[in-house]
């Protein structure tokens, strides 16, 4: 390593400068080994603390629905349903607006608005998730319940397929309106991105699509999104990876009920929420334990989604020979 | 009709109306960005299924008239036209003149190749999808009638569904003319089609247009005055934002009237 730290930079050994980049190179492979050595460290430890829980309800504890403290039963299936609910929720929500909102800032707006626009939603991605929360719980939630949740009673509840997504009782907390939130609290990243990518495609392709006789929104689905495909998906990602770990405005407004149901209406729980909530009462080794498990199985499920993501990129590129 | 048309002498660019059938008559047309003015006054008659070559050195407006004839520089919101562009007998910079309708008759090529990152088939059925329904095998035969007009065919009629990106700079530029003639426009514009191009890519392109020629009516901009000799039989000069001549190709290149085109072809400046 030392060797090639030298010829990479063509500075003869010996010389003072050649002895820098030497130190220089080290401590760049040391930061970026550290890294590695942290996320390691952090997964095995979480296994290590999990161990209990893994030991006694094997395979259980993932496929397991109850969660039960008093008869120390712990299964994590809720959680993760409605981390995995929530998160897709978000994105149903974010991904549109997200892109419209970029698309309008890099082709539609007036020069001038661009600026202050961009900022006030660079400024959304500021405000601390604890407010999200307040604001879900005391603001959003009542208008959920009042407002929106009746009408998708009314309307959706009585429906073929979906409509067990849209029935129970209108009470404002539950998945829908966590999701949401959720939605709206990775808008800004997954706009902002989509902003910088949009930007940067060339100027020409836009015209020889609009030479073609292509509406906006031919150009859009057409040229933009395809050339600016894999960053943009790697945008989305960004936002779901935020989506999956969100804790505190979550909890405010999920509801923290350990119970699986088919309807979006219905309070559930998420891997963060669950162990923010319950950390300061877990009393016995199993139950802490089990909280340690849920805390890898987040980690688990996150690297799952974004390995995932990774493989669809590299077979869509596959496909198209490359995209930038 | 084009030997007919070159046999006519026009004695001054004010009567260039008299010229054959006009295909493109362009008549006063100012040219703004912001408040800076890109041209001024200009009249040209563009004679139909014959090149034209516009020429002229950097900044004196030549693409800025391309992209007027199109409308393209209408998604930029301070640039602005006045004049008339008449086009089969409307007034195509008339507000109410349908964009989708002009865009049909007019096709255009650009300096740097412009494939869509899809398929060479989605990039040649781009355009043909808006404007026709038309049956799969069809749309397979206008596919392949393009790519041969485009001289491209036989390069890639083995590797439809490949990507367009994976093909070289001049056979890109050859499938962005397919893509363009496909729809099967009156007007072909060139905005310095070979510029990023390497000579044989250029010569296959020159021999394209030349072919082209009797099909389509084509106004070509190019930096390359051998090129405009070359492909062209009529040439427009250009200098900041006036036209200066427009003449028959071979007199604009050995006897111009107008001294300042004559500097400009014997290299003085540009």
């Amino acid at each position: 390593m030392r060797d090639r730290a030298v010829r990479y930079v063509g500075i003869p050994a010996g010389t003072r400068g050649a002895a820098g980049d030497r130190l220089f190179g080290l401590v760049t492979a040391g930061a970026a080994w550290f890294v590695l050595l942290l996320l390691a460290g952090a997964a095995v430890s979480m296994a290590w603390g999990g161990r209990l829980a893994f030991e006694t309800f094997g395979l259980g504890f993932v496929t397991g629905q109850e969660w039960n403290v008093v008869e120390a039963k712990f299964g994590a299936l809720v959680p993760i349903y409605g981390t995995l609910v929530t998160s897709a929720i978000a994105l149903v929500i974010a991904v549109p607006v997200s892109i419209g909102i970029a698309l309008f800032l890099t082709d539609i707006a007036p020069r001038w608005t661009r600026g202050p626009i961009a900022i006030a939603i660079e400024l959304l991605a500021a405000v601390p998730s604890i407010i999200y929360g307040m604001w879900g719980l005391f603001v959003f939630a009542p208008f959920m319940a009042a407002h929106i949740e009746p009408w998708l009673n009314d309307h959706l509840g009585d429906k073929a397929v979906i409509g067990p997504l849209f029935s129970g009782p209108p009470i404002g907390i539950g998945m829908l309106t966590a999701g949401i939130v959720l939605g709206i609290m990775i808008i800004p990243f997954i706009a902002s991105v989509a902003r910088d990518v949009f930007n940067a495609v060339p100027p020409a392709l836009k015209e020889a699509a609009v030479a073609l006789g292509s509406t906006r929104w031919e150009i859009l689905s057409r040229v933009t999104l395809p050339y600016t495909r894999s960053a943009i998906v790697g945008a989305i990602f960004l936002g779901l990876g935020r989506a999956l770990g969100e804790t505190m405005a979550v909890t405010f407004v999920l509801g923290n009920a350990h119970d699986l149901s088919a309807s979006l209406l219905m309070p559930s729980n998420s891997i963060a929420a669950a162990i923010a909530n319950e950390f300061t009462e877990a009393d016995t080794n199993l139950y802490r334990s089990s909280l340690i498990a849920l805390a890898f199985l987040l980690f688990v499920v996150t690297f799952i989604v974004l390995t995932a993501a990774k493989l669809m990129l590299a077979r869509m590129d596959r496909s198209f020979g490359r995209t930038h | 009709m084009n030997d007919a048309a070159a046999t006519l002498r026009i004695e001054t660019p004010a009567d260039a109306h008299a010229d054959g059938p006009v295909k493109i008559d362009i008549r006063a047309l100012d040219f703004f960005y912001g408040k800076s003015k890109a041209l001024n006054a200009v009249d040209l008659a563009v004679p139909a299924h014959a090149v034209t070559a516009i020429i002229g050195p950097s900044g004196c407006g030549k693409s800025t008239l391309l992209r007027t004839i199109n409308r393209i520089f209408e998604i930029y919101p301070d640039q602005n036209a006045e004049g008339e562009i008449v086009i089969d007998g409307e007034n195509v910079l008339d507000r109410r003149y349908k964009l989708s309708a002009l865009r049909r008759k007019v096709g255009m090529v650009f300096q740097k190749p412009t494939p869509f990152a899809s398929s060479i088939r989605n990039n040649v059925a781009f355009a043909l999808a808006y404007y026709e329904r038309l049956p799969r095998a069809e749309l397979n035969d206008r596919i392949e009638d393009a790519l041969r007009q485009a001289a491209l065919w036989d390069e890639v009629k083995d590797k439809l569904n490949a990507s367009a990106l994976s093909l070289s700079g001049g056979q890109q530029q050859r499938l962005c003319i397919a893509r363009t003639i496909a729809v099967q426009p009156g007007i072909v514009l060139l905005d310095e089609p070979t510029s990023a191009l390497d000579p044989i890519s250029t010569a296959k392109i020159e021999e394209l247009i030349h072919e082209m020629r009797t099909r389509f009516t084509i106004v070509i901009v190019t930096h390359n005055m051998q090129q405009a000799a070359r492909v062209s039989q009529k040439t427009a000069f250009f200098h900041l934002g006036n036209l200066v001549e427009f003449d028959d190709t071979s007199r604009i290149f050995t006897n111009p009237r107008v001294d300042r085109t004559r500097d400009y072809i014997t290299g003085r400046y540009g």
